[in-house]
Order: C-alpha cells, then structure tokens, then sequence
C-alpha cells in the first residue's frame, strides 16, 4: 500500500468477520500495484532515479502487507531513508576501493596488457557479500504477528563460500549449480530466525538436479534458437522456486510448493510481448523525431540522414535521450508488474503450510539490521527485490 | 481468558479487534473500551492502554485498520477489521498518520534531487576543468610515465601494431621529431614511434609518447604535413592534456555516474551525456595544440598550412551544423585557421626528398601490417 495514495480514512466495506482459513493468500489488487509502479517510474524520471529508494520500498510495503499467512498479514517496516543511507555509506566504501581498483589495475597492466581483468573477481566476492546482508536487511524489515525475522551469520564467510562454488561452476560448466544453491541456501536458512524459531533448509541438490538437469543440457541450444530461451528460463525458475519453498523450515513449521513447471512461461512472454511493442513504439518514435528535425534543419531529408550531422544535432540528441528515458521507464514498469508482483502472486498461490501452531506464540527476538549491503546491492547492480 | 484458537467467534463481541503484544506471536482476541485512552481488554483482564495521540498507522491489507503505539513495544500492534470501530478510532487518533511522509515528503525528495543534479552539473561544466588544469601538473611524472606504459601496451594489443623501425626510415623520423622537439623547447625524455597501423591517425600518451600511425604516413604528401601534425601532438604533451583530459573525464564519468546512481557509470545515458560534455573539453584542449604546432612550424621557417590540408584529405569534407559531440574542432576551421596564420617557407626543407621517401616506406618489410584492415574496435578516426 503506498503510504501517499492512501487515503486517512476508514478502510474499505469488506470487513466480514475473519478471512477464510487457507495457509497463504494475496489480497492486493494488481490495479493498485500497477498504480503505484506507474508513479514510481514517473518520480524516477524526475528525480533522476533517487526516487528508487522509496519505490522499492512501497512495492515491498504493498506486497508484504498483504501477503496473508494464516489469516494474519505480514507487514514491511523498511523505509527509504534506510535505503538511502545505506547507499551513500556503500558509496562512501566503494569509492576508495574503486580507486584502489584502479590503481591495482595499473599496476598489473604495467606487466602484461588487460591483466587487471581478474581483479574483477573481487567485485564478484563483494557482491555476494552485498546479496547475504541485503537479504538480512529484508529480513529484519519483515514482520508478522507483532515479531520479526531476524538473521545472524556472517557477510563475509557467506561471501567466500560463494565465491568457491562460483569458481567450482565455472570448472563444472555449471552442473553443480543446484548443489552450489542448496549449500549457500543452508547457510542462510541455517542463520535466519523467525522469534526463537530458528529456521534451517531441507532441500537437497541433488532433487534440483533430479528435477533440472535436463534444462542445463538445452541451455546451449537455447543460446542458438533464441526463441526457446524463455521457455528454459521460466521453468528453471519455477523449478528453482518450488525446490527452494519446499525446502524452507523454521521450527516446526515447514513450507511446501506445488508449482508446476511451466507456471512462470506466460509471464516471461508477457514480458517479451510488452518489450517488442515499446520497442516498435520507441523505434516509431525515433524515426518521427529524426524526420522532425531533419525537416527543420532545412536541408532535404536525404541529404540530412546522409550527413554524420544526423548524429551530432542537439535537439534530436535531446529528444533520443529523453525517449530513451521514458521507454526505459515504462518496460521497468511492465517488468515490475509481471516479474514482481504477477511473480509473487502465483509463487504464493503455490505454498502450503504445515505445522504453523508451531508459530501460534513464539517469543520477539532480534535486533534490526542496517541497510548497508541494500546499498552495496545497489551501487553493484546485484541485489533482488 | 486463554484463546488459542485464532479465529473469533461467530458473532463478534462489540469493538471486537486481534492484538499482538509485539513480544510473543500470538494471536489476541480483544474488545476495545473507548476511554479517555484506549483500553485493549481481553475477556477481563486489560493487556494495554494507549494513548490515542501515540497511536500510529501501520501498513495494512485493504479492508484492515493496523495500529501500533509510539509507548507500546515497537511491534505491538492492533488489527480493527469492523468497519464501524475502525471509523471510531480514525476520528480519535489526531495523529493517526504522523509517520507517513506524504505529499510533502514526496516533494523533499524531488526539491532536492533536483538541486543535486543541477549542481552535479555545474561542477561538470565549471568546476571540473579548473581543477583538472590546477592538477595536472602536481601529478608526479613517473606516474604519468606508467600511465603511459599502460595505455602504450593496450594500444599496441587493441589495433595489433608494432613499431616500424626499418633503419633508413627510423633514421629520417628521428631526424624529423628532433627538430620539431628541440623548436618547441622539449627534452629528450620525449619518446615516439611509428606504428603498422592501417589507419590515418596519430596520437599523443601520457607520460611523453607520440605514436604515428603509417596509414597516415601513407596519406601524407611532405614532410610539413607529417612535422605539423608531429608538432600538434608535441603540443598535447607540453600542455600534458592527456593528463588532464584524463582527470577530467575520469570525474566527470564518476559525477555522471553518481547522478543515475551507477557507481561503475556503464549505462548508455550515462555514456552519452559524458561524451558532450568532455568532448566540449577536448575541441577546446585541439585548438590549443593547433596553435602550438602553428607556432612551432612558424619557428622552423615551414608553412602550416599542408598539416591542415592533410587533415581535409583524411577527414574529407565536414558539413557545417552543430557539431557538438565532435571532440574536434571541424577540418575545414582548421585548415582555414592554418592558412590564415600561414607563412611562406623561409627555412630549410625539414626532411631531404630521400629522407622523406623512406620515412614513408619506414613499414617496408613487415608485409603483415600494412594490409591489415581495419580493426573490429575502431577507434575515432580523427585523433589528430
């Protein structure tokens, strides 16, 4: 729910005494989440994307709240600022190291041309360390029942860990990436905390590989006939979604998912179909504005598109940019409601639970997490929703 | 009164409600008691009682009033499903939606997002260029010498060229930079070379290097012409633009960067924006080298105008319009400028015609570079 658009009045009729018993339900309504995208991309635009905090923040808001798990919804308690903040003190780190980078690089170029290339396995370790501690970050933002999750562990082994398995993938063409996933997902779940439940990860790697392995010997196929590339990646991510639900415990409680395989395939061609038509649109647009300003510079058209002039004109750089922005803009809309929301909805529709009395009264634990792999996350380009 | 099933009865009691006490997760059937406070009883016994100017707005599902309280654990919360109670406590709690930014909040954020890009903008423009001068010359010489090494062994891998030296032809060229460099007042510490490159360019490194490509030789007429586009780029060394040109687009890349909030500064936008505003910079960094080599060729009694003539024959010819992105100054200017400022020769010629045939042939006999086409990764062709 966005905090603005929320009217400071009484909540809507529906009130009829208590909400039926099913383990997990969704109760937002895509329109409003469509809402909400749209005026986000819009303060994007105008803020030169620092409005990015606070978007990200009221789709949390508006997903966790009403995500309904056994009757009770769960609520988002991260705001913007935090975000902010942990942006700019991740800036405040990433800066010198960049430099540090850089004259490293020097350093190793001074020997052998583009021998700082490695160096970028360092960014890969830091970035892993960005997605352990934004996920804490997530976590601890997370409430439901009046008591938050909380996560202990460590940023950095986590960080190496991965590292390893990453260069394990490289050697193995990735086949080990579903035991790379169970093992880093162990670790994380092993150190996740809802109250004093403490949470752990049954999924094994070799039921994902059961489950998947067929997918990894299209892949290479999928790279030539590109159009069968979303259908590959769609059911690995279903597939990778319902192992991973499946495997997810926290005390008692143990989560389970029935989604089927090619339960995300519509969703990614939705995206593809929104993408080739803001892409003619954007192309029809490009060339209305290059015969715009051809027209106005006076010379024939002809002559203009042969001249380099074409692409030296400040008007029409101008306009290109500007219709760059917005067609940016409007396919991260289309992608928020498609992959965020319309994602979310139909991996809850998917998720079973057992065993929640375990979660009837557990008792408040954990401290709050700061925001500072959030931003990392985001100075790195890694990081989820 | 101890209720462990979370579902409330059939016919929910008045000012019915759930509350969670924010240290356990359980589920409190409740019934409010509208006092001069807010009293959450269940079945007799009172589990809080909050203050309705405490009392904040906690996000919700549509169709639910949440409730926390400033004085209550910080995850207490109430949870009022009945239309009619939720409409009783709204008209209670002042400051209901205290914590909530607003619209107000909204224009805070824009307000100042714009500011911070105006002034990332004015720092590109103005600021930038006064430092990146101020700088440049307190950076020490052996670093920008190892910056040169840097850029020398890519350049060398990126366009796959090596260094002509066929001794007849190294011989002239030798001849032929140091009078140029002893004209323009320079050291020995300056270092330059041909390289088998098909392309018709020349360019200056950090660190005193200047590299010829033979595809320019190839194009070249005389000797002038090779010596003033030799000069032009002396001229970048003495005013060490590659240094600051460096220092400049490095933190402009970075501001640029910081303003899309991409701290590795790769997007397309960021791209473009950076080359109209460094290439203003380097137009601005051309002419000055222009006017060096004019004056230099002046110094030796050679005319400047068969430099700027090379330059038409390369570039060919450039329509006049808004060339703002270009990072150099229009051929056709420069010729004009060299013209302008042109003297007739009243020194001796800089090379003999001999000298002069094997600087052209000084690629001879690496049958390999010639002939190679142009690279995948073209560069601008016009780094004269």
């Amino acid at each position: 729910m966005n905090e603005m658009s929320w009217p400071p009045q009484v909540p809507p009729p529906p009130p009829s005494s208590v909400p039926p018993p099913m383990p997990v339900a969704f109760s937002g309504k895509r329109g409003e989440f469509f809402e909400l995208a749209k005026r986000g991309a819009a303060l994007e635009l105008v803020t030169l994307g620092f409005y990015r905090f606070w978007l990200l923040t009221d789709i949390r808001r508006h997903l966790w709240s009403n995500t309904l798990v056994d009757g009770d919804a769960a609520e988002y308690t991260g705001r913007g600022k935090e975000l902010l903040i942990g942006f700019l003190v991740a800036l405040a780190i990433l800066v010198p190291i960049y430099l540090g980078y850089f004259l490293i690089g020097l350093e190793a170029e001074h020997y052998q041309a583009f021998a700082s290339i490695p160096l970028i396995a360092f960014f890969y370790l830091f970035g892993q360390f960005a997605i352990f501690r934004a996920r804490r970050y997530r976590m601890t933002r997370t409430v439901w029942r009046g008591v938050r999750f909380w996560m202990t562990g460590s940023g950095w082994i986590y960080a190496l860990q991965a590292s390893l398995w990453g260069l394990l993938m490289i050697l193995t063409l990735g086949l080990v990436l579903p035991w790379r996933a169970a093992a880093l997902e162990r670790y994380k779940m092993r150190h996740s905390h809802y109250g004093d439940l403490q949470g752990s990860f049954e999924g094994r790697g070799w039921e994902f590989f059961k489950r998947g392995w067929w997918l990894w010997l299209l892949t290479p196929i999928a790279l030539y006939i590109i159009p069968i590339a979303p259908f590959v990646y769609a059911g690995y991510k279903a597939i990778e979604w319902r192992w991973w639900l499946s495997g997810v415990r926290f005390g008692g409680v143990r989560l389970e998912s029935s989604l089927p395989k090619s339960a995300l395939i519509g969703l990614y061609w939705k995206v593809i179909g929104w993408m080739t038509l803001l892409g003619l649109v954007f192309a029809v647009y490009l060339a209305l504005c290059a015969v715009l300003v051809a027209s106005m510079s006076g010379e024939g058209l002809t002559e203009f598109f042969k001249t380099p002039e074409l692409m030296r004109s400040i008007p029409l750089l101008v306009l290109l940019g500007l219709g760059y922005l917005v067609f940016a803009l409007a396919l991260n809309v289309v992608i928020r409601v498609y992959l965020t929301r319309d994602l979310w909805v139909i991996v809850l529709g998917s998720v079973n639970i057992s065993g929640i009395e375990a979660a009837a009264n557990v008792a408040a634990r954990g401290d709050l997490a700061n925001a500072l792999g959030e931003g990392f996350a985001d100075g790195l380009d890694v990081g989820g929703f | 009164m101890d209720s462990d099933a979370p579902e409330i009865s059939k016919t929910p009691p008045a000012n019915a409600a759930a509350y969670f006490d924010g240290t356990s997760s359980r589920r409190r059937a409740v019934t409010l008691h509208f006092s001069d406070r807010l009293e959450i009883v269940e079945g007799e016994q009172t589990l809080a009682v909050w203050d309705y100017a405490d009392i904040r707005r906690a996000d919700s599902p549509s169709g639910m009033l949440r409730l926390g309280c400033l004085t209550a654990p910080a995850l207490a919360r109430l949870e009022v499903r009945d239309n009619a109670v939720a409409t009783e406590l709204v008209s209670r709690c002042a400051n209901l939606d205290e914590n909530t930014p607003g619209r107000r909040g909204v224009a805070v954020i824009v307000g100042w997002s714009i500011a911070a890009a105006v002034s990332i903008v004015a720092v590109v423009l103005f600021g930038l260029p006064l430092i990146a001068d101020r700088l440049a010359p307190l950076v020490p010489e052996a670093f920008e010498r190892r910056l040169g090494d840097v850029a020398d062994s890519q350049i060398k891998t990126m366009f796959d060229a090596k260094v002509c030296d066929n001794a007849a032809g190294q011989k002239a060229f030798v001849k032929l930079v140091t009078s140029i460099r002893e004209s323009a007042g320079m050291d020995t510490s300056v270092q330059s070379g041909v390289l088998s490159s098909s392309l018709p360019n020349a360019f200056a490194l950090p660190g005193g290097r200047v590299y010829l490509f033979n595809g320019l030789l190839a194009k070249a007429e005389n000797a002038d012409e090779i010596a003033g586009v030799l000069a032009h780029e002396l001229g970048h060394l003495k005013h060490r633009d590659s240094m600051r040109g460096l220092i400049r687009d490095g933190s402009t890349s970075f501001l640029i960067g910081l303003l899309f909030g991409d701290i590795t500064g790769s997007s397309a936008l960021i791209f473009g924006s950076r080359t109209l505003v460094t290439s203003s910079h380097s137009r601005e960094a051309e002419t000055n080298a222009d006017g060096f080599a004019i004056d230099v060729m002046h110094r030796l009694g050679r005319p400047a105008k068969p430099t700027g003539e090379l330059l038409l024959r390369v570039t060919g010819k450039e329509s006049k319009g808004l060339s703002i992105i270009s990072t150099h100054p229009l051929s056709e200017d420069r010729l004009t400028r060299m013209s302008r400022e042109d003297r007739s020769a009243s020194g001796p010629p800089l090379l003999t015609s001999e000298e002069w045939r094997a600087l052209k042939s000084i690629c001879d006999g690496k049958p390999d570079s010639a002939k190679k086409p142009d690279s995948a990764k073209k560069p601008d062709p016009a780094k004269i």
